[in-house]
């Protein structure tokens, strides 16, 4: 049986480890509360904005313009791929950074030149370790995302797609599914592709018509598309914050949780080997007083 | 009057929704006025002022970023990065967002900072425009 002395160290060590987790835990708590708040406004815009572009696609079959075009003369090994990657500024957040990664990890697997935009300093610390081509200028932090941050992160990126320096842009993130599920995606951001809008699960009228674009389909196609890539930048890194502190909030939840039960063992083993030791003394005690008796 | 279906969503709220008689959106080349039963038609939107009219003779104006209008079966959806109402433009701070462009244009930028300041200069110009505006009518 363990030391008496060594079971009290191990659990007061499991109580200050626990301090730190629960004070995490209501961290995280308190700002995944302002993410949601985020996110539930943001949410009607992000999924309006993929529904329009998918409408106005569907009505514009026969629409020829720089966002749509797909380079496909590049040869694949040649193509210049770039990955936004939304990644948390630490761990202790359970998966959530791993799922990431390693979808990250399937992309990169492609063939192609691959370059990274990560967000998030852990993502960054990751891949320059392995020693992946990083856009250093690119330094933005997950913290509170903001509109202003989406405008330049998508300034950069769209120039770069304009002169050809990138051929296709995606972006990695982690979707909330509801309060308690989130999930890692990849979407493609640039060249548009219109059977990645008809997949999407949005309500939308089955009849419609002709739609005009004003003034033109190419002036309206100009100014639509780099609101479109803006507007669902700056929705992923809301929806990537919010799951940021959900993962971590649970993370951290399940920690204090294993570490009360481990002090809870800790304390039966402890109360054992206390008792152990006074029926030991008792026992000596009588074998002593026994022992001068005779 | 007849009226139609609106609505303004923002990038942080849903900024109206519901019934309209007229609005003229600030389009790329000119303001352009919508009535019900409007051809079906995406426009493109510049940063500007917007004017709503939802009640015989209340005109509500509302400063927009880029974005676009859809109109389709007398509905108008209008997609724009922010929706401001003139009470809700902070003077002070739209102030300082046009001094700050309007420093960083004096100075050497890339291309692509150049159209980033541009663009928040304008933004900053519009806010202050219509909370201007608002000031003369006291």
């Amino acid at each position: 049986m363990a030391n008496i002395r060594e079971i009290q160290g191990r659990i007061n060590s499991v109580k200050d480890t626990m301090k730190i987790t629960n004070a995490m835990y209501m961290i995280s708590s308190s700002k995944l509360t302002q993410a949601k708040k985020k996110l539930s406004d943001t949410e009607p815009y992000f999924y309006a904005l993929q529904g329009e572009i998918s409408r106005i696609l569907r009505h514009l079959p026969e629409l020829e313009h720089n966002y749509f075009l797909r380079r496909e003369e590049i040869p694949a090994a040649e193509r210049k791929i770039a990955s936004i990657v939304v990644t948390a500024d630490k761990g202790l957040a359970g998966a959530y950074n791993h799922n990431i990664v390693k979808l990250e990890e399937e992309i990169l697997a492609k063939p192609g030149i691959h370059r990274l935009f990560i967000v998030g300093e852990y993502g960054r610390h990751y891949f320059s370790r392995r020693g992946v081509e990083i856009d250093t200028h690119f330094q933005y932090t997950v913290q509170n995302p903001t509109m202003h941050r989406a405008r330049d992160i998508s300034g950069v990126l769209l120039e770069q797609f304009e002169a050809g320096e990138l051929d296709e842009i995606y972006i990695v993130y982690t979707r909330m599914e509801n309060s308690i599920q989130s999930e890692a995606e990849v979407v493609k951001l640039l060249p548009l592709e219109r059977s990645s809008f008809n997949e999407m699960k949005m309500p939308l009228n089955v009849h419609r018509e002709f739609i005009e674009l004003y003034p033109s389909a190419e002036s309206v196609l100009d100014s639509i598309v780099p609101n479109y890539v803006t507007g669902m930048i700056y929705g992923c890194l809301v929806q990537a914050y919010a799951s940021e502190h959900n993962a971590r909030m649970m993370a951290m939840k399940s920690a204090t949780d294993s570490a009360e039960e481990l002090i809870h063992d800790l304390s039966i083993a402890y109360n054992r080997a206390r008792q152990a030791a006074i029926t030991q003394e008792i026992t000596e005690v009588c074998a002593g007083a026994r022992a001068q008796q005779k | 009057m007849e009226t139609f279906g609106l609505r303004i969503i923002a990038s942080d709220k849903i900024f109206y929704d519901g019934r309209c008689r007229k609005l003229i959106i600030p389009a790329t080349d000119g303001e352009k006025g919508i009535l019900a039963y409007h051809e079906n038609m995406v426009i493109a939107i510049a940063v500007g002022i917007a004017h709503m009219e939802l009640e015989e003779g209340q005109w509500t104006d509302v400063a927009v970023g880029t974005g676009f209008a859809e109109i389709v079966n007398n509905r108008v959806t209008l997609l724009v990065d922010t929706a401001e109402r003139p009470e809700d433009i902070d003077v002070r701070r739209a102030e300082e967002q046009r001094e700050r462009a309007e420093e960083q244009m004096r100075q050497k930028q890339s291309i692509q900072e150049y159209y980033h300041t541009q663009a928040s200069l304008a933004r900053a110009m519009n806010r202050l425009k219509l909370a201007q505006e608002k000031k003369w009518n006291l």
